[in-house]
């Protein structure tokens, strides 16, 4: 991700998720009542039809039990009976009516030929490959009986017919339903909408938390995790600001020794005053270099998380090389060695471990009188592993101790003119070799600062 | 004139008393808060340089004890930080003005002789008694239009007469302004350099006021 913006082409969007779904699950349940109403509308439309195919038949059968004299004119008269328009495939009435040993005395034209001899009730029957519902009735003296039959085909689409009628306002309602489910879906996401846009339109000096009220209860983790990057980030943000103006100042000062000496140098009548000034030039000079240096150096390890080139690394060397190094660049320095006899080793960065030692040998050199001993040891005790240099300076201010890690830090009493970057490399370091660095002043007068590897 | 300078940085520091002194000024250079408090205490300076970030005693606790004892020293700070809070502290605490670092010799102590000037409540840039013209700026001299050269200490003892015109000027106080501390001093050093300049500016450019000290002669 470079610009920030995402792919919304193959990243799967919440919304979109929701609304499929809904809407799949809304059709399968719809489909599922519709199966299951069209079912029942045909199973109550039968008997609804069964009901009216009783009903005729009492009716017809009470007709006939008053005489028989007029039944041959009965499907003539029936035929004859005006106010209906015929449709197309209706259910025609198909009747017989007899005696109860069978013998027929009318009879619709595409009635079934079913002997009205057999059982009375409801049943279904086969005639020349159509199947029939038929109804038999007896009156109650015996001495009629009816038959009444629908053709079961013809009910089946009647019946259908209905069904699909019942149904059909669903799937009208079906787009509506499907409006209602994707504006549903639409509010339901709006507070995500929000914060994304809250976020979104932030600029980008802007760290101040999310706000975590109204936000959904699913959201909230991700709005407090937000916020603990944001915090984080202003943090660091922070300190990088506060470093840059740190250094800016910090190589304001060398800058203008440089700049007056050099002037000076160029305003001065005799050799000997021009000489000084440009060596004091070269100095001021140097210190914005070291100074340049040192800052470059923190600013490589802050971002570190885990030491880079780790191997193991043979302290008792180490602390021989290291001053020997010291030795040569401050001949007037008196360092003593208190090593032990075996090798000590840890994993570590050779280089960096000699950039800490060296930084804390300088300091003890620079803050002790002339002439005084330097003493860097090496010794195990109690499962701890330490590395130390102690002098025989003036120690410092108990108050000043914790604050001697700081960057730029220089003690309130002091004029000599270091990085004050000095210890809170050799501090990172040790972080990064998982030891811990504790300054002091030690009993008997002087400082004491040691590396400690604890097991 | 003489000056304080306070500032803890060795090599600022020296460059800044090198020009100062290459500009015929009597110099003390202090490198903390504590020590320039004590000198401030004991000597009459015409202006004081000061760095704000100083050990021990911070230069804006300085400058305030300074006022708070009512004393008017022309201050001018030096800063390292850009932003205008510093300045403004500064300003309010009693400085009369700021530079930047770094900064430019030649404007440091244009500045100084600008604050010096006003506090004397001068317009001119100029210095004037008795055809005599002293222009700070290019530590020039002048009698009657023809430029005069003068040794460092005969030009630091005009000054001070010229800016304490109408005072009598004590040998002490004299001394005080031409020397800075440990620089040796003659028995009768003052005593030569105003036969000095009498011998430039004729006898009557110098009084001597007896048992007092020293004036400015009238202006005729």
């Amino acid at each position: 991700m470079t610009d920030g913006s995402l792919d919304s082409g193959r990243v799967p969007s919440l919304r979109w998720r929701l609304l499929i779904l809904v809407s799949i699950a809304s059709l399968l349940i719809m489909v599922l009542a519709s199966a299951f109403s069209y079912r029942r509308a045909r199973h109550e439309v039968q008997e609804l039809m069964d009901g009216q195919m009783a009903k005729t038949a009492q009716l017809m059968l009470a007709q006939v039990m008053l005489g028989e004299e007029h039944l041959a004119d009965l499907t003539a008269h029936i035929a004859g009976i005006r106010g209906l328009n015929v449709r197309k495939n209706q259910l025609t009435l198909e009747y017989q009516i007899g005696k109860v040993d069978g013998a027929v005395l009318a009879r619709s034209a595409q009635a079934p030929s079913t002997p009205l001899s057999s059982a009375l009730g409801f049943s279904t029957i086969s005639e020349n490959g159509e199947s029939w519902r038929s109804l038999i009735l007896e009156a109650s003296d015996g001495s009629h009986r009816i038959q009444i039959a629908e053709s079961i085909p013809k009910r089946d689409k009647e019946a259908l017919e209905i069904a699909a009628k019942t149904v059909q306002p669903m799937f009208y309602i079906f787009p509506l339903l499907l409006l209602a489910i994707y504006v549903s879906v639409r509010r339901g996401l709006k507070p995500i909408d929000d914060l994304a846009s809250d976020v979104a339109t932030r600029s980008s000096d802007n760290l101040t938390p999310l706000a975590a009220r109204g936000v959904p209860r699913e959201v909230q983790p991700l709005v407090v995790a937000i916020n603990r990057v944001l915090f984080r980030l202003g943090y660091s943000l922070e300190s990088e600001r506060r470093f840059t103006a740190d250094a800016a100042h910090e190589l304001r000062t060398p800058l203008a020794a440089a700049r007056i000496q050099a002037q000076v140098a160029l305003l001065s009548p005799d050799a000997e005053r021009r000489n000084h000034a440009l060596a004091q030039t070269l100095s001021g000079l140097d210190r914005a270099a070291r100074l340049v240096e040192q800052m470059l150096r923190l600013a490589r390890l802050d971002p570190l998380a885990q030491l880079p080139q780790r191997q193991s690394i043979n302290l008792v060397d180490l602390v021989q090389r290291v001053a020997a190094g010291v030795q040569d660049a401050t001949p007037h320095a008196r360092i003593e060695l208190d090593l032990p006899e075996s090798a000590q080793s840890i994993d570590g960065n050779a280089d960096l471990l000699e950039v800490a030692l060296r930084n804390l040998l300088d300091n003890a050199i620079r803050f002790s009188p002339d002439e005084s001993e330097v003493t860097v040891f090496l010794r195990s005790a109690g499962g701890a592993l330490v590395l130390g240099v102690d002098d025989n300076g003036p120690g410092v201010d108990p108050e000043e101790l914790p604050r001697l890690m700081e960057r730029f830090y220089r003690g309130a009493s002091v004029t000599a003119e270091g990085s004050g970057l000095g210890l809170t490399i050799v501090c990172r370091i040790a972080e990064l070799h998982g030891a811990t660095l504790e300054l002091n002043n030690r009993t008997g007068g002087g400082f004491e600062a040691r590396l400690c590897w604890r097991g | 004139m003489r000056i304080l300078l306070v500032e803890d940085d060795a090599i600022l520091g020296d460059g800044i008393l090198a020009g100062l002194k290459l500009a015929e000024h009597a110099v003390d250079w202090v490198r903390d808060g504590e020590a320039a408090r004590l000198a401030l205490l004991d000597h009459p300076y015409e202006a004081c340089v000061l760095d704000l970030g100083l050990p021990k005693r911070d230069g804006i606790s300085v400058l305030k004890e300074l006022r708070e004892r009512g004393n008017r020293l022309p201050v001018l700070i030096l800063t390292a930080r850009d932003s205008s809070a510093d300045k403004i502290a500064g300003l309010d605490a009693g400085a009369d003005d700021y530079l930047t670092k770094p900064f430019d010799l030649a404007e440091l102590l244009a500045r100084l002789r600008a604050l010096v000037r006003r506090a004397a409540g001068e317009a001119r840039p100029t210095l004037e008694h008795g055809g005599v013209v002293l222009d700070p700026a290019s530590r020039q001299v002048t009698f009657n239009g023809q430029t005069v050269a003068l040794s460092a200490r005969e030009y630091a003892l005009l000054d001070d007469l010229l800016r304490h015109q109408n005072h009598i000027r004590t040998r002490a106080q004299l001394e005080e302004s031409i020397y800075a501390w440990g620089e040796e001093t003659g028995s009768n050093t003052v005593e030569v350099f105003v036969h000095h300049l009498r011998k430039k500016f004729g006898a009557d450019f110098i009084r001597t006021v007896r048992g007092l000290g020293y004036q400015l002669g009238d202006s005729n």
